[in-house]
């Protein structure tokens, strides 16, 4: 089945199994790798990109699925202002470990900034309850959304300018 | 695996003619990727439905919410429709699986797909949802609660399938509500337990109850002879040794990797008395 999607940002078109996993797509036949396959059920969270501007377990997304639609990955978030911004702040609090879980964190949490961002523990819990990390427990996670949520402001002013 | 995209409903009622017993639809994808990984699906014919038009969105119709069958649980969530007349079953719907998954399950695959677990299940059958279901040639509707037969079975024929979740607009008005689903975390939890509940009281006896239960049968039931038991009865006429000899006859709960059954049992207990009390 050939299917047209944007994926960060691009245009793109490929000939593909209709049940190929998004997962596998972007991994074998894009090359992004930071998309990983932790449980590949949908729990753990590892492989979360954003499908039309909402996060899903990409896993469990079909080649189907994307046909004509919007696929944002870690990498592609990575070059946003608030991508960079989210990174900086999973630096500077360690809360990042062995690394695995990260790009879905950050998928997750940016999604959580740019939909919402209130800087409030039990919204940004809530948010990104549906990802796992087996090294550090989850505070530092926390707090650092809180972090980014309470520097957004000023990444916003400067885009603007 | 053979792979079907139909262009419309005509399209797939034509790929719906003949019967077969490997026949799955595939809509948000939640419950058959994880089933084809494993290998419990197979050499499947795979039809995708998750773009028929028919199929999705929600709508007042009547005195009925009509929520098409793949319909995601975020949409239902960001609903006006459902904040204004189904607030209950929408904020009840925030512990379904996850944020994530959530964006892909549709309510219709939660109902088809049979799980004893299922978390929209026993919601709609506290609110006496209906489901149409089509063929090529008929439309019927009938109650949820007479859909299931067995373990992860139920009425339909292979030439049909679930178009929409019909729950009346006042399905939860004048009613004190209750939700409680148990289990060993609050996200992505597979329930051990779940109590849905409804009641009003007049003149402090309970003169409806609606009550029922997930995870503790072959699939989610109403509790009716209990709901008979406590109606029209004050909290001090209630013989709670009743109601657990009827539950008893109710629920059959099993013993497995998430919970025993005496477990089950006695949390399913406490809950009733939680509901009847607040």
């Amino acid at each position: 089945m050939k299917i047209k999607f944007i994926l960060n940002e691009n245009e793109v078109s490929i000939d593909v199994d209709p049940m190929k996993r998004l997962l596998d797509i972007l991994r074998e036949d894009f090359g992004l790798t930071g998309t990983k396959e932790g449980c590949g059920e949908g729990e753990c969270g590892a492989c979360t990109v954003l499908l039309d501007g909402k996060p899903v377990t990409s896993c469990l997304v079909n080649a189907v699925h994307i046909d004509g639609k919007e696929v944002m990955t870690s990498e592609g978030i990575a070059q946003e202002p608030l991508g960079k911004l989210l990174i900086d702040c999973f630096d500077e609090t360690n809360a990042v470990q062995c690394g695995f879980c990260f790009p879905g964190f950050l998928v997750t949490s940016y999604h959580y900034l740019i939909t919402d961002g209130e800087k409030n523990p039990d919204k940004i819990k809530k948010a990104l309850s549906g990802n796992i990390c087996r090294c550090t427990g989850y505070q530092k996670i926390f707090e650092s959304v809180m972090l980014a949520c309470e520097r957004k402001p000023l990444i916003s002013t400067d885009q603007v300018n | 695996m053979k792979f079907i995209r139909p262009n419309d409903m005509e399209g797939l009622f034509q790929n719906m003619e003949e019967n077969n017993d490997r026949r799955y639809f595939l809509a948000g994808g939640t419950d058959i990727n994880v089933q084809i990984k494993n290998g419990v699906i197979k050499n499947a014919e795979i039809i995708y439905i998750k773009h028929l038009k028919e199929l999705n969105g929600i709508q007042i119709v009547k005195d009925d919410i009509v929520i098409g069958a793949v319909t995601n649980i975020t949409e239902i969530l960001n609903s006006k429709i459902i904040k204004e007349n189904l607030p209950f079953f929408q904020r009840s719907l925030e512990s379904f699986a996850s944020p994530l998954l959530q964006t892909s399950a549709t309510i219709g695959g939660n109902i088809a797909n049979g799980s004893p677990t299922a978390d929209v299940v026993p919601l709609l059958l506290v609110l006496d949802a209906k489901l149409e279901i089509v063929s090529k040639t008929q439309t019927r509707i009938i109650e949820l609660n007479n859909f299931f037969t067995g373990y992860k079975t139920n009425i339909m024929k292979t030439n049909e399938l679930i178009r929409s979740i019909i729950i009346p607009r006042k399905a939860e008005n004048g009613f004190d509500t209750y939700f409680e689903k148990v289990g060993s975390r609050k996200s992505l939890m597979i329930s051990k337990v779940t109590l849905a509940g409804l009641k009003n009281i007049s003149h402090s006896k309970f003169t409806t109850v609606k009550l029922a239960v997930g995870s503790l049968n072959e699939y989610p039931r109403r509790l009716y002879k209990i709901e008979e038991y406590l109606t029209d009865k004050s909290l001090i006429e209630i013989n709670f040794l009743k109601v657990e000899e009827l539950l008893n006859e109710e629920i059959t709960p099993i013993t497995d990797l998430r919970s025993d059954k005496e477990y089950r049992y006695h949390v399913c207990v406490n809950l009733i008395r939680t509901f009847l009390n607040e």
